[in-house]
């Protein structure tokens, strides 16, 4: 249904130079499926979210590459098409704070109402009853339609918000850290809703988390990012159980309550990359145990291995090797050690 | 690097050992940072700078004395002579050399513009560091007298002091201060409320620090930015009230000014025909305010940085 | 509910400011030289005469009962003779006044609606030539005194176009019949045109630059890009949430606005003759003629206070975030 293919999406700087914060993405997203999209801060998940939707502020760019929605290339769209048929009666979004997401000086249900009519020709009264109707099914009171957003709390707030979101029933969800905000125990609560309202009106979601666990519990797809490109991409199943990405590896020990193989947290060393004019080589090498020459002279492309598993790391076939290593604890200690003269490596001995 | 973040250093993590002259010449450095591609910011500048050396130097460049009444060859007075190569910008109804009365009416205007906005934003910030820091009974009274001067008719408040103290320069000065500290006060007021938050007051506090010392060696630098804003407006509505004040008649007597020189054309029905006598100290008016806020409008963008796009 | 006794609180204080605003003008006009007398005395007037005229006038009396007197007579509208004109002060005002609401509040008025939609318009377009364009003009217009202003104005469209009259109220022998048809006049607003202009010119500028800056911050909130995002067109984003949300920043300078508007009054009726409150308040202190003088500045006063008053209520109205949690 989703098929993004290259994607390139630029910030201009005021220095003149270009932060590349989605650097040739290719991802897909099928009919009533939930691709979970995780990676440290900054590697550019809500930059390739809004490019889909071509919600980038003044200085973004796409540059490159296509958006397939059901057969149409939403890059090529006019901003008036794109407004009538897309944005929100085919794609909608969950924001990560719903609390500014809302504007303050009209109320909830007003606006909810105003998405309504905008794209549908129905009565008031109509728009106004549905409205209701998406209240009690987030569990809101249905009273509280015609209150301003700043007396709701942050989760009501957010339920509201998903409710914008789901009123016209959007076949694609785009959720950007929808629950941060707001304690683990209203996350689940809300978490769970959501996938129980989007089975109901059958829509396809992008989960956007920094939070393994929320995404192996609610997605059917994982695409781990790194750095701009998406460095794996599988079956939740596999990217827990079994990845193939030194990255991927990395950020499955900081969650080790989420796979068996490690029991204790680690941390990966080291800080995420620079994406101003990237230059050639793999993004991860400087933070790889795994690194070697090839790593760091030539940028590693997309490869898949399995059905759907795509990896884009030059090691990935050493899979077995790698997974063993990964796993201990030395193997990212002894990197932590070496920070400062880049990386030597702990296995191949290419010393530079 | 922008102009409050050099300013903060003070605040926040200098040793106090720091020598005063460093932080001038880090100010200045910044400061010319933040005027770098900022045409704007720069025209203004240049024009302010012209204009404080054309106040200082106008004895030297004017031709006449402005006070001097010419004479035509047949011994007549030269009454609103049209400009000429002797009167570049011809004569006055008394026969006196506009281009002179000009040239001295910017040292007016530069005068009362600077000093009166020093003074109304030395106390404008000082009220607002005392009553943010302290707040309590002393807040409560000082900001019920800002509500109060905004309650006051600016111009004809000023009209009344003048005439009760008398139309001298300083008197006029004073008035305009005593009036328009009260915007100084309440930014700098509510700046200094959100510093007081920050962890940089709380570590000195916790140094124990005295509250002068807290005042102005930590929390003063990181308000100036505000402060230097409103200097800037401040010098802007110093020179506009000045020069409505001479309009109405109440500037000082014994000098020109060049709201003075629009009253006398204006009485005179001049600004039906001698324009020479009526264009240049208008546009001039209007060039020294806008000089302040073209530079005002730069500062702005350091004060918010929203402002930026 | 939280308005009303926010507006409660607020007319408590307006009870205060007033008390204070009072005594500070009983004040500044005792500080003012010279007494009614002296216009006298130029005629010739012997001291036991000029004692005469102080003991009618109560200015022998002690300074407390002068200022309780004071207090009363302002408040009951007893605001004394006019030493100049021989009449009574309010008779002399009162058509004064409405010449200055009339020419004044529509400036006010036009100068916000404009530069509300003017700001508006350039934080829309913020980054363009367009908006460096209308903010250069914005800030030439905030940097010229009204009456230089006053003076292009009349350059322009007096001297050279002969568009419009150089000033006063109304064309020389024209008829009144009514206090309205004073005003419902073709010839009022021949004469009203251009003070109004220049009013306009000089008052847009600080709303148009406030709602300019509150516009561009708006801009760039989460909301805005949500509305972009659910598909609303651009026009109904840019009023009814940029807009909407812009202006209530802009109500804090209505006070600002309405003190220059004020004070500038007695400015653009200077330049234009315009038989108004302001330019019988610079003519009566020039005069020392302090009955008219004070009363013109309590009524200046008054309408400050009062609108400082409004543009509160105002503001708390319009954002409902106040409107409900103001205790
Ligand atoms: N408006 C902008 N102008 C310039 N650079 C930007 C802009 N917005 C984001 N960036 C940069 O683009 C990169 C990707 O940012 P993005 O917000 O997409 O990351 P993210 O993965 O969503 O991070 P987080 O998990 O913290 O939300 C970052 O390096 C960021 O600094
Ligand atoms: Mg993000």
């Amino acid at each position: 249904m989703l098929n993004i293919e290259n994607l390139h999406a630029h910030y201009h700087t005021d220095e003149g130079t270009d932060v590349h914060a989605v650097d040739g993405v290719d991802l897909e997203v099928g009919s009533n499926e939930t691709l979970g999209l995780v990676g440290e801060s900054g590697c550019g998940k809500t930059t390739l979210a809004k490019a889909l939707i071509r919600l980038l502020p003044t200085n973004g760019e796409i540059v490159d590459g296509s958006v397939n929605f059901k057969e149409t290339d939403l890059t090529e769209l006019s901003d008036e098409e794109l407004r009538k048929q897309i944005r929100w009666t085919e794609i909608s979004m969950i924001p990560q704070n719903a609390m500014n997401s809302l504007d303050p000086v009209h109320t909830v249900g007003a606006q909810i109402v105003q998405a309504i009519r905008t794209h549908e020709d129905c009565s008031k009264e109509e728009a106004w009853n549905r409205t209701r109707e998406l209240f009690e099914e987030l569990g809101l009171d249905e009273n509280r339609v015609k209150d301003y957003p700043h007396q709701f709390s942050g989760g009501m707030a957010q339920r509201a918000a998903i409710a914008l979101a789901l009123c016209l029933e959007p076949a694609l969800i785009l959720a950007d850290e929808p629950t941060t905000a707001l304690d683990v125990v209203v996350q689940d609560q809300i978490l769970t809703m959501v996938s129980e309202l989007q089975d109901e009106i059958d829509s396809s979601m992008i989960m956007i988390t920094h939070d393994m666990s929320v995404v192996s519990e609610t997605c059917d797809k994982i695409a781990v990012m790194y750095g701009g490109n998406v460095a794996e991409y599988a079956d939740s199943e596999t990217i827990i159980k079994n990845p193939r990405h030194p990255y991927t590896l990395g950020m499955r020990n900081a969650f080790p309550d989420i796979s068996k193989d490690t029991q204790e947290l680690i941390s990966i060393p080291g800080s995420p990359p620079d994406l101003i004019e990237p230059e050639e080589g793999c993004k991860f090498a400087p933070r790889c145990p795994f690194a070697q020459d090839e790593c760091r002279e030539v940028t590693p492309e997309p490869e898949e291995f399995e059905e759907g598993h795509v990896v884009r790391c030059h090691r990935a076939d050493e899979v077995e090797y790698l997974q063993e290593e990964a796993s201990k604890r030395e193997t990212w200690a002894e990197m932590k050690d070496d920070q400062g003269d880049l990386i030597s490596a702990t296995d191949g001995g290419t010393d530079e | 690097m922008s102009f409050s973040d050099i300013l903060n250093r003070g605040g926040s993590d200098t040793p106090s050992g720091v020598g005063i002259g460093q932080r001038i010449r880090e100010a200045f450095q910044s400061t010319v940072d933040l005027f770098s591609g900022e045409r704007m910011g720069q025209f203004g500048v240049f024009l302010l700078i012209t204009f404080i050396l054309l106040a200082m130097t106008a004895p030297l460049l004017a031709p006449y004395n402005p006070d001097t009444r010419h004479e035509a060859e047949d011994g007549s007075l030269l009454r609103l002579a049209e400009p000429s190569g002797d009167h570049l910008l011809g004569t006055n109804h008394e026969g006196q050399d506009v281009l002179s009365q000009v040239l001295y009416g910017t040292q007016v205007s530069v005068f009362v513009g600077l000093f009166a906005a020093l003074i109304a934003v030395f106390i404008g910030t000082n009220v607002g560091l005392i009553t943010a820091y302290y707040g309590g009974l002393v807040d409560d009274i000082l900001m019920r007298l800002v509500d109060i001067a905004y309650g006051l008719p600016f111009l004809p408040f000023v009209i009344v002091l003048v005439f009760i103290f008398g139309a001298d320069l300083f008197n006029i000065v004073l008035v305009i201060a005593a009036l328009l500290w009260r915007d100084s006060a309440r930014v700098v007021r509510a700046e200094v409320l959100t510093q007081k938050e920050r962890d940089y007051v709380e570590s000195a506090e916790a140094i124990g620090a005295s509250d002068f010392r807290i005042l102005y060696r930590h929390i003063l630098p990181n308000v100036l930015p505000i402060a230097f804003l409103y200097i800037a407006f401040a010098i802007a509505y110093a020179v506009i009230f000045e020069a409505s004040i001479a309009f109405l008649g109440y500037g000082d007597p014994e000098l020109i000014s060049w709201g003075k020189m629009l009253y006398q054309a204006y009485t005179f029905g001049a600004i039906r025909f001698a324009w020479w006598w009526v264009i240049p100290p208008g546009i001039l008016l209007m060039f020294l305010v806008s000089s302040v806020f073209f530079i005002g409008r730069t500062l702005e963008k350091f004060t918010n940085p929203e402002l930026r796009h | 509910m939280g308005l009303q006794r926010y507006v409660g609180r607020r007319l408590v204080q307006l009870v205060i400011t007033y008390w204070v605003f009072l005594t500070l003008l009983f004040g500044i006009f005792r500080l003012a030289p010279g007494d009614p007398t002296s216009m006298y005395q130029m005629d010739g007037l012997s001291p036991e005469a000029r004692q005469q005229i102080l003991e009618r006038l109560g200015l022998n009396d002690p300074l407390h009962v002068q200022y309780m007197r004071f207090m009363v007579d302002f408040i009951t509208g007893n605001w004394g003779d006019s030493f100049r004109y021989g009449e009574p002060v309010m008779d002399i005002i009162v058509i004064k006044f409405w010449n200055t609401v009339l020419l004044m509040g529509p400036a006010f008025f036009l100068a916000f609606a404009i530069g509300i939609i003017f700001g508006a318009f350039m934080g829309w377009v913020r980054g363009t030539k367009k908006e460096k364009g209308g903010l250069i003009l914005t800030l030439f217009a905030r940097s010229s005194p009204e009456f230089w202003i006053g003076i292009i104005v009349l350059m322009v469209f007096t001297f050279q176009l002969g568009w419009f009259p150089s000033g006063g109220i109304r064309a020389p022998g024209a008829e009144i019949n009514s206090f309205w048809g004073r005003y419902l006049a073709w010839d009022f607003l021949h004469h009203l045109a251009l003070p109004l202009l220049t009013g306009v010119i000089f008052y847009m500028a600080t709303p148009t630059l406030l709602m300019r800056s509150s516009m561009i911050s708006v801009l760039n909130s989460d909301f805005v890009e949500m509305k972009k995002a659910e598909g609303i067109p651009e026009y109904i984003i840019l009023y009814k949430h940029a807009a909407r949300n812009s202006i209530l920043p802009v109500t804090t300078v209505v006070a600002i606005v309405i003190g220059l508007t004020i004070g500038g009054s007695l400015v653009i009726e200077t330049v234009f003759n315009w038989p108004g409150m302001g330019r019988e308040m610079v003519q009566s202190v020039t005069y020392n003629d302090y009955n008219v003088s004070q009363a013109i500045f309590f009524l200046m006063g008054s309408v400050v206070i009062f609108m400082n008053l409004v543009a509160d209520i105002a503001y708390v109205y319009l954002d409902p975030r106040v409107r409900f949690d103001e205790q």
